[in-house]
């Protein structure tokens, strides 16, 4: 608020009081009152005048001023109230007392979601792990009966989007959920190779490992997931001939990559920008491949949590890489002697 | 015989685990009433335990804490919550092993062996007729002669010296050989095996891996 608004915003005020100046220099004259009276009452009734403007605009001016700078440097706008000082007149008062109440009401409301969005993420990670009892128990009565391995695969898969589901839930929450710990590459590429083993050898892609053998401070259950998703689509998008999966991890100075290569369809260019879009699938024949594009969002959603990097580079008809990047931390070694 | 006791609530799942582990040469009991699992597994002599997690009224890890005050049974957790806390809480309990749900049967098997073979600290010095085999430098010595074992070699025949006897499924060798970081396609294990062959044919040992068509290989006695 500067003299101009404040001027402009009481220029009301200023006409009444210029009018009513007017009509009693008006009515003085009409009663013959002396010159020197005039003067004295005009300039009395002005000082006191100028005097209220003042006291008003000074008073007002370094409310708001102090509102509006608090307002544009606070993160969380609503947190307003909490930093404001009691004001000295009515409408500030008022103000403050309003804020307040909207805050509290708002506050209230947020919770109520947060209640409502925890208590739907407990449901759901509780109902996974119930699933997994008889996702379970079909596997081994497949593999007891020893029934053809296509069922199996269809199990798998159905295993897999119980993950995608799981994981959602834990990259959306707040809190952390996740444990930093050193993990060797070697055991998360071994348990991931695991997994994906029948239908690898089924779509005989040929799956090469090299130079693994590195510690990454992550959770590894979490990059487990990560991989997986990553392989899945490597799997999902290969050729029919002589196609393969490299991986490939190298450490630098201050960071280890994880390299995540494949020769399959790859991704168009225009596609590449938005990989990590929720639900977005892309054009390059995907469509068909049963995507629900919530692979790769979720997995940048749990990258950025984990504080790694990805990148995807890839050329279509060609291939696809994929790297993760794994900070070094100083003090987790200084901690660590 | 290897006694293992299965802890898990979920009957059909628990049966199905009895058959698996029947099916690979393991003894393994059920339990249904948990109110006295603690003194039950007192009771018993098992030589690894299967505890699940989640269990009616009492907590496994809970359970793994009590049991570890008394004994000191390999105790594999099996848990359909894939969380790495849960694993680490697990593990300093004294776990020897956190397998998550749904579990590769094959694998949950090479876990199981492992364990068990980590317990019995069985050191003994593998034979095969008249050939010693020695897994760390990848030989097989005999009087007379001496032979090298590529890596692949050799993981594949302690797979079949381990389970001789009784027909391997090509799938299990193939699980064995991926659990040990070495991901061969379907080509390179039939070649190995067939390189595997005249190199025991070389030990005098022909015919001793027999093919059994559709179901996997044995090797005799």
């Amino acid at each position: 608020m500067n003299k101009k608004e404040f001027i402009k915003d009481n220029i009301s005020n200023i006409i009444i009081r210029i009018i009513t100046l007017i009509i009693i220099l008006l009515i003085l004259f009409a009663f013959k009152v002396t010159l020197s009276a005039i003067l004295a009452i005009t300039f009395i009734y002005l000082c006191s005048f100028l005097i209220e403007v003042i006291i008003t605009y000074y008073k007002k001016i370094s409310f708001y001023n102090d509102f509006k700078t608090k307002l544009n440097n606070l993160d969380q706008k609503y947190l307003i109230v909490e930093t404001l000082t009691e004001p000295n007149f009515l409408e500030g008062k008022i103000l403050t007392n309003s804020l307040y109440e909207i805050d509290k009401s708002m506050i209230e409301k947020i919770n109520e979601y947060k209640k409502k969005s925890e208590d739907f993420k407990e449901y759901v990670e509780l109902w996974i792990h119930e699933v997994k009892l008889p996702v379970s128990a079909l596997t081994l009565m497949l593999h007891n009966k020893n029934e053809d391995k296509k069922l199996q695969e269809q199990l798998s898969r159905l295993d897999n989007y119980l993950e995608q589901i799981l994981y959602y839930v834990r990259s959306e929450n707040a809190e952390k959920d996740y444990l930093i710990k050193p993990i060797n590459l070697r055991k998360v590429i071994s348990n991931i190779a695991l997994k994906n083993k029948d239908i690898l050898l089924e779509k005989k892609i040929d799956f090469i490992v090299s130079d693994v053998d590195i510690e990454v401070l992550t959770d590894s259950k979490w990059l487990e997931f990560i991989i997986n998703q990553i392989i899945d689509n490597s799997i999902k998008y290969s050729k029919e001939q002589n196609a393969y999966i490299k991986i490939l991890a190298k450490e630098e100075k201050n960071h280890i990559d994880l390299a995540i290569y494949d020769n399959g369809i790859g991704i168009k260019e225009e596609d590449l920008p938005r990989v990590f879009d929720k639900t977005y699938t892309g054009s390059n024949g995907r469509g068909n491949k049963n995507s629900t594009g919530m692979g790769l969002y979720i997995v940048k959603k749990l990258i950025n949590k984990l504080g790694h990097k990805i990148n995807i580079k890839s050329k279509e008809n060609e291939f696809t890489l994929v790297k993760i990047t794994f900070i070094k931390n100083d003090y987790y070694k200084v901690a660590k002697k | 015989m290897p006694k293992i006791k299965i802890v898990e609530d979920d009957l059909s799942l628990a049966k199905e685990l009895k058959e698996l582990l029947e099916n690979a040469g393991l003894e393994a009991t059920i339990t249904t009433d948990f109110s006295n699992i603690l003194e039950e597994l007192k009771r018993e002599q098992n030589d690894l335990i299967l505890l699940d997690i989640n269990l009616p009224k009492l907590n496994g890890e809970t359970l793994l804490q009590q049991i570890r005050k008394e004994q000191n049974t390999p105790i594999i957790m099996v848990t359909s919550k894939n969380n790495e806390l849960d694993e680490v809480l697990s593990m300093s309990y004294g776990a020897d092993d956190y397998i998550t749900k749904p579990y590769n049967p094959t694998i949950l098997l090479l876990r199981i062996e492992a364990v068990l073979k980590r317990s019995m600290n069985n050191q003994e010095t593998l034979n095969y007729y008249n050939i010693k085999v020695i897994p760390q430098k990848g030989i097989l010595k005999s009087d007379k002669n001496e032979i090298i074992l590529t890596k692949n070699e050799m993981i594949i025949f302690l797979y079949l010296l381990q389970n001789k006897g009784r027909i391997v499924t090509r799938d299990e060798i193939m699980t064995d050989l991926w659990n040990n970081n070495e991901y061969i396609n379907d080509n390179a294990l039939t070649v190995n095996i067939s390189r595997l062959r005249s190199k025991l044919k070389e030990m005098n040992l022909e015919e001793k891996i027999e093919t059994r068509k559709g179901q996997g290989y044995i090797l005799h006695e």
